[in-house]
């Protein structure tokens, strides 16, 4: 048993030498996979930060029920406590046309608007906030509201909203997408490492089959390689998104605070990072035990 | 025991190496293979070890029939197996004391006991002060005596020689052979292949003489 762990230490050691001291040729091929696996890691935390962002927003989306001109007091109770049972309405308020009037008399300054206009023109209104953030119930919900009697529309104030959920998830897509993609050439590119690495060293495979050495002896040592290959690619390509972020986001928050926005990229955190890097990992010694199963057979006796 | 049954052996394109051949070779017996060159000798050696397959009958080396076996079981065959090969396989990538621990990194041999066991095998052959040299700057017949001790360093219980003695001088081939029979006097089965027959004769052991695959008279 200890021989057995001694074995793996040692293949572990000599593999992680020959990485590091290995020539410039495969230096590149190993900064060619950080950036790969750089490019769906940068992409996640932009989304990921924008998500945290929009989540923060206190402006949520909200919906205004206009009433009709001719709705009486009945009816308004009557949307009311339609609205206080609904599930899905988080909170409302009511502003009534003389409010509303008001309000808008005094914020732009065009006292005795409604006499000059005969009357007061503005509708009653209801400003609720729902539950819900998903774009679908939002539609589902405002639908839903502006059928409801006396009411003369609902309107979703907030369209902008939708747009950013929607720009959210086809981000979430297109992080997945290219993470597939790259996760793919990981496998790839390793595959091929491990196999030109055979092909090298084709003589010592042979002699150590002829006398006697199992697969798994003569596996070792690629997938040792191709686990540290995996290990510090991933480490390279985490450094690379931690500088892009540290880069960018004196420039982001500046951009935001025009707008009175706190914004700004994330970090990695310590599962997510564990995460990556296991992934990566894994999927480099997925091609590497590739690569050993289909050429090892054709080295040797057998 | 080794034992061959009506063994027939035929290279991919080639004619046949072996013919039909029938015989045992007991445990613990030490044999010489003797016949000229193409004869079948080092062909009739790597069906024992499991490195070549016969094309018909059975290969039965400690009453497992290699013919039967999958790929990943003979190695665990081989492991019990030391072989000198004719053309050496020597690793050019590591000096003279790693070539001959190869075989206890394989068999899994607690690394202190294998040093001493690596130096034991290297004195046989007379290459202890060798062992920090790369296998390039060895003369021919190091190579072979580094090839023979890498053979026996892991104490097999099968040792097969093919033509161990081919480039080295009479004397030290006689110490070659007085190593091999201090293999066979602990209990090891030997066989040990030359195509001249004068060193043999004066062990008096039995001769199996091959001649295009076959039993010569
Ligand atoms: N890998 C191979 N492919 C095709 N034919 C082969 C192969 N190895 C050996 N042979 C043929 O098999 C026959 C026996 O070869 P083998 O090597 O067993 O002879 P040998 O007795 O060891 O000869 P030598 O004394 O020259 O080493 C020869 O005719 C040879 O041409
Ligand atoms: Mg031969």
């Amino acid at each position: 048993m200890r021989h057995f762990f001694y074995l793996h230490a040692q293949s572990a050691r000599s593999a992680l030498i020959k990485i590091l001291r290995q020539p410039f040729g495969s230096l590149l091929n190993l900064l060619m996979l950080s950036v790969a696996l750089a490019l769906p890691l940068s992409l996640f935390l932009a989304v990921a930060s924008l998500q945290d962002w929009a989540g923060r927003l206190t402006a949520t989306p909200q919906i205004t029920l206009y009433m009709e001109q001719s709705a009486e007091a009945a009816d308004i109770s009557a949307v009311n406590t339609t609205l206080h049972k609904h599930p899905e309405v988080q909170s409302f308020v009511f502003i009534s046309k003389g409010q509303a009037l008001k309000e808008m008399e005094t914020k732009n300054g065009l006292q005795g608007l409604s006499d000059g206009l005969g009357g007061n023109p503005l509708p009653d209104a209801f400003v609720v906030t729902p539950t819900t953030l998903d774009p679908h119930e939002l539609d589902m919900l405002q639908k839903e509201l502006s059928g409801l009697p006396m009411v003369e529309s609902a309107q979703f104030d907030a369209s902008w909203a939708k747009r950013l959920f929607a720009l959210i998830s086809l981000g979430h897509q297109l992080t997945w997408f290219l993470a597939g993609v790259l996760g793919a050439a990981l496998v790839l590119v390793t595959h091929n490492t491990i196999r030109m690495q055979i092909l090298a060293r084709r003589d010592e495979i042979e002699v150590t089959k002829l006398i006697g050495a199992p697969d798994s002896f003569i596996r070792r040592p690629f997938m040792y390689h191709a686990l540290w290959q995996g290990l510090v690619a991933a480490l390279i390509a985490w450094g690379l998104t931690c500088w892009l972020a540290l880069a960018a986001n004196p420039a982001i928050s500046e951009f935001a605070r025009l707008y009175n926005e706190q914004v700004s990229l994330r970090m990695l955190r310590p599962t997510e990072l564990a995460a990556f890097i296991a992934g990566s990992a894994l999927l480099a010694m997925i091609g590497a035990r590739m690569a050993a199963d289909h050429h090892l057979r054709r080295v040797g006796p057998r | 025991m080794i034992q061959f049954d009506q063994v027939t052996k035929r290279y991919p394109g080639g004619n046949e190496a072996l013919k039909n051949l029938s015989f045992s070779i007991e445990t613990g017996e030490m044999v010489f293979l003797a016949g000229p060159s193409g004869a079948g000798k080092s062909t009739l050696l790597k069906l024992i070890a499991g490195i070549e397959r016969a094309t018909q009958g059975g290969v039965l080396v400690n009453g497992q029939n290699l013919t039967r076996m999958r790929g990943n079981q003979i190695c665990f065959v081989r492991q019990h197996i030391g072989m000198v090969f004719q053309d050496h396989k020597i690793l050019f990538d590591r000096n003279v004391f790693d070539n001959v621990m190869l075989p206890l990194d394989i068999i899994g041999f607690d690394r202190r006991d294998a040093a001493r066991r690596v130096r034991a095998a290297l004195d046989k052959v007379g290459l202890l002060g060798r062992e920090k040299s790369m296998p390039i700057r060895l003369s021919g017949g190091e190579q072979q005596r580094l090839c023979i001790a890498r053979a026996v360093v892991h104490r097999p219980s099968i040792l097969l020689a093919d033509e161990p003695s081919a480039n080295l001088d009479r004397a030290y081939a006689l110490d070659i052979m007085e190593l091999f029979k201090s293999f066979h006097q602990v209990g090891a089965t030997v066989v040990i292949s030359a195509h001249d027959e004068t060193l043999m004769e004066d062990y008096g052991r039995r001769i199996i003489r091959l001649r295009e695959g076959q039993f010569a008279a």
